[in-house]
């Protein structure tokens, strides 16, 4: 974990206010979401499926165009950039997918897969290239034998190894890791979570870590960014989450994943909702129908988003919150 | 002694390639109870599905040996039965929940129409009883609007509601027996607790007896009393969960465990994995199959193959146990 340039220097990445919908603004996958990704940290984005995860990966590759908003790649606008700078941002954002059997090409050996970003971004002579990909296959844990096989000759662990190889070997400055381990069982999960482990230690990549298991998340990431019908409801410090979340939806998910039923939490089947709410509207709570602590307000009057630093000032990194609960904190404070 | 639900004894799969013998699932015996789940867990590739499509009988006639000496549900042996006398069998007396409902409805047909076609040709009732039973298995598992239900395609649904359709399908016609495969895997977490309280309400309803597949030993101890878990097709510990999770006697059950990711308060330890991998069903070791990852393994498990012991019904296939 690194925490000495959080305070100075300016978040590696930084996303302002995006929005993202499809099927002309019909369907809103993000709605209005600020995030922040220091240089060195772990960010896990978590949320139920549809929650808008993935838009928000994909808007940062510029795979689809957000409807409003920024995002910001050390300090430049990915949207703005002209296509020289947007190649050399591509070269230090690389992403791993979930499914590494569909993700690898099924024609190509693992040193032709290896070696196609090296090309594209022409890195190095054909000797360093050489060089570059067996080093990357040794950090992976994967051995020479291994450059002239092909995807399906591979454990989906391998065939995993892989993909984060490719990944790497652009020496990328962040990688967005979407749902990366979610189909690999237990045990092959706790070899590639060791594998991101050892990079977060001796590479000090930065990781936007998707995914919709807390335990995942618990075990990588520093931080913890909660995301709900498209919306950001809070993103705090690993350990401030986890020993006890702000949101009332963030306290939901964690019971969930402890395999409780929260507390307070209405009967009625919420996760069964046939329709997204419209999240075009502004004017409510979007977790207001299904709130065990709702409170009139919360009918009336989108919350804002609340920095809860204050009270605890020794923490380091975002720390918001977006709920009429910590209203009064806001106004007590001024 | 009651007459167990389902009881499967000696249970083989293997595939011929030229003169070797690829073994999938090696020898497996155990019998589920009326209203209780056991669990079958392990990795990918282990013989968890197979096991599963064995017993129902799924499995391609060319290519594929299925040996046993006996699948029985409620006392009656399936094992033996031609095409025609299974079909009579299964969706009746024995059901099948699959991981992806989405592939595995119909597209075409609404809800209704799928869940209704099971009741007809297991009962042969009219369509008014058939309409009934279908609008009553999707209110059993937990939805208000049924009528709605009934109405919708398979896309027109989340993969939870769909899941949950599938349940209503399987359940149809209440089952003896029923066949889980990773039915929880595709989906998040809210989700899946609700899919869990379903089937845990559905086997006390009906007094189902549930084989629960799954990976996942944590999701496995959230609804079974019983669990095996596999390796390489063999079966390697049987036990409650209480004890696996308590005191795991085989070091892969214990290695399983050790992968499974914590919530905790303090910043959690790194995580542990089991070193090495599986091996492939051609070149399985001689012995225990998990020796060659095993730390505590000595020359008798790579020599002899240690079975099962299971005088009151559990233990651990290992010379070494923990």
């Amino acid at each position: 974990m690194n925490t000495s340039n959080l305070v100075n220097t300016p978040p590696l990445l930084e996303i302002r206010d995006l929005s993202l919908s499809f099927h002309q603004q019909a369907q809103v996958a993000v709605d209005r979401v600020s995030l922040n990704l220091a240089a060195g940290r772990t960010l896990g984005l978590v949320g139920a499926s549809g929650a808008g995860k993935s838009s928000i990966a994909r808007a940062i590759l510029r795979l689809v165009k957000p409807d409003s908003g920024e995002i910001l790649f050390k300090g430049k606008d990915i949207y703005r950039m002209n296509p020289h700078d947007l190649k050399a941002t591509r070269q230090r954002i690389q992403l791993v997918f979930q499914d590494p059997s569909v993700s690898l090409s099924p024609r190509r050996t693992v040193e032709q897969t290896l070696r196609e970003p090296l090309q594209h971004f022409a890195i190095g002579d054909a000797d360093h290239q050489r060089q570059k990909i067996r080093g990357i296959l040794q950090t992976v844990g994967l051995d020479q034998g291994a450059l002239n096989r092909y995807p399906h000759q591979f454990s989906s662990g391998q065939q995993q190894r892989i993909a984060i190889a490719r990944a790497l070997i652009t020496n990328p400055d962040l990688l967005i890791a979407d749902e990366a381990v979610s189909s690999l069982d237990v045990s092959i999960q706790a070899q590639i979570l060791q594998l991101i482990q050892m990079l977060q230690k001796d590479f000090g990549i930065s990781i936007l870590f998707i995914s919709h298991d807390l335990a995942v998340i618990r075990q990588i990431a520093d931080d913890v960014a909660v995301m709900y019908q498209g919306q950001l409801l809070e993103q705090s410090p690993a350990d401030q989450f986890f020993s006890g979340p702000s949101h009332p939806y963030s306290k939901s998910l964690l019971s969930f994943a402890q395999g409780k039923t929260p507390s307070g939490w209405p009967d009625d089947k919420w996760y069964l909702e046939r329709t997204r709410q419209s999240t075009g509207d502004a004017s409510t709570c979007v977790f207001s129908g299904y709130c065990p602590d709702k409170m009139p307000v919360c009918e009336r009057l989108e919350p804002a988003m609340h920095d809860i630093h204050h009270k605890n000032q020794h923490v380091l990194g975002p720390y918001c919150v977006k709920c009429h609960l910590y209203d009064e904190v806001k106004i007590n404070d001024h | 002694m009651t007459t167990p639900a389902l009881k499967v004894t000696n249970l083989s799969v293997w595939f011929e390639n030229g003169s070797s013998r690829l073994t999938v699932v090696d020898q497996i015996s155990f019998s589920i109870n009326a209203g209780d789940a056991t669990g079958l867990v392990g990795e990918s590739g282990c013989g968890k599905t197979m096991t599963a499509m064995a017993i129902l009988g799924l499995l391609p006639e060319s290519g594929v040996n299925v040996r046993s000496d006996g699948i029985e549900i409620n006392g009656r042996d399936i094992s033996t039965l031609n095409t025609g006398q299974r079909r009579a069998v299964l969706g009746r007396d024995i059901a099948m929940i699959f991981q992806q409902p989405a592939t595995a409805l119909d597209p075409v047909f609404t809800m209704g129409q799928q869940i209704s076609a099971v009741y007809r040709r297991h009962t042969g009732g009219s369509k008014q009883q058939a309409r009934k039973s279908m609008l009553q298995a999707l209110e059993s598992v937990g939805f208000s609007d049924a009528d709605d239900i009934a109405a919708s395609y398979p896309h027109e649904l989340s993969g939870g509601m769909r899941q949950l359709a599938m349940i209503a399908m399987a359940t149809v016609c209440k089952p003896a027996v029923i066949i889980a495969d990773e039915p929880t895997t595709a989906l998040d977490n809210s989700t899946r607790a609700l899919i869990l309280e379903q089937l845990k309400h559905l086997r006390k309803l009906h007094r189902t007896a549930i084989l629960f597949i799954s990976h996942d030993l944590a999701v496995v101890r959230q609804i079974c009393r019983d669990v095996m878990v596999m390796y390489c097709g063999r079966l390697m510990e049987k036990t409650d969960c209480q004890s696996l999770f308590a005191h795991a006697r085989h070091p892969y059950s214990a290695g399983l465990l050790s992968c499974i990711p914590q919530i905790s308060d303090t910043q959690p330890p790194p995580i542990k994995s089991i070193p090495g991998q599986i091996p492939a069903p051609a070149d399985l070791p001689l012995g225990c199959h998990f020796a060659p990852r095993c730390n505590r393994a000595e020359a008798q498990c790579r020599t002899s193959i240690p079975q099962l012991d299971c005088d009151n019904g559990t233990g651990a296939a290992c010379f070494r146990p923990l």
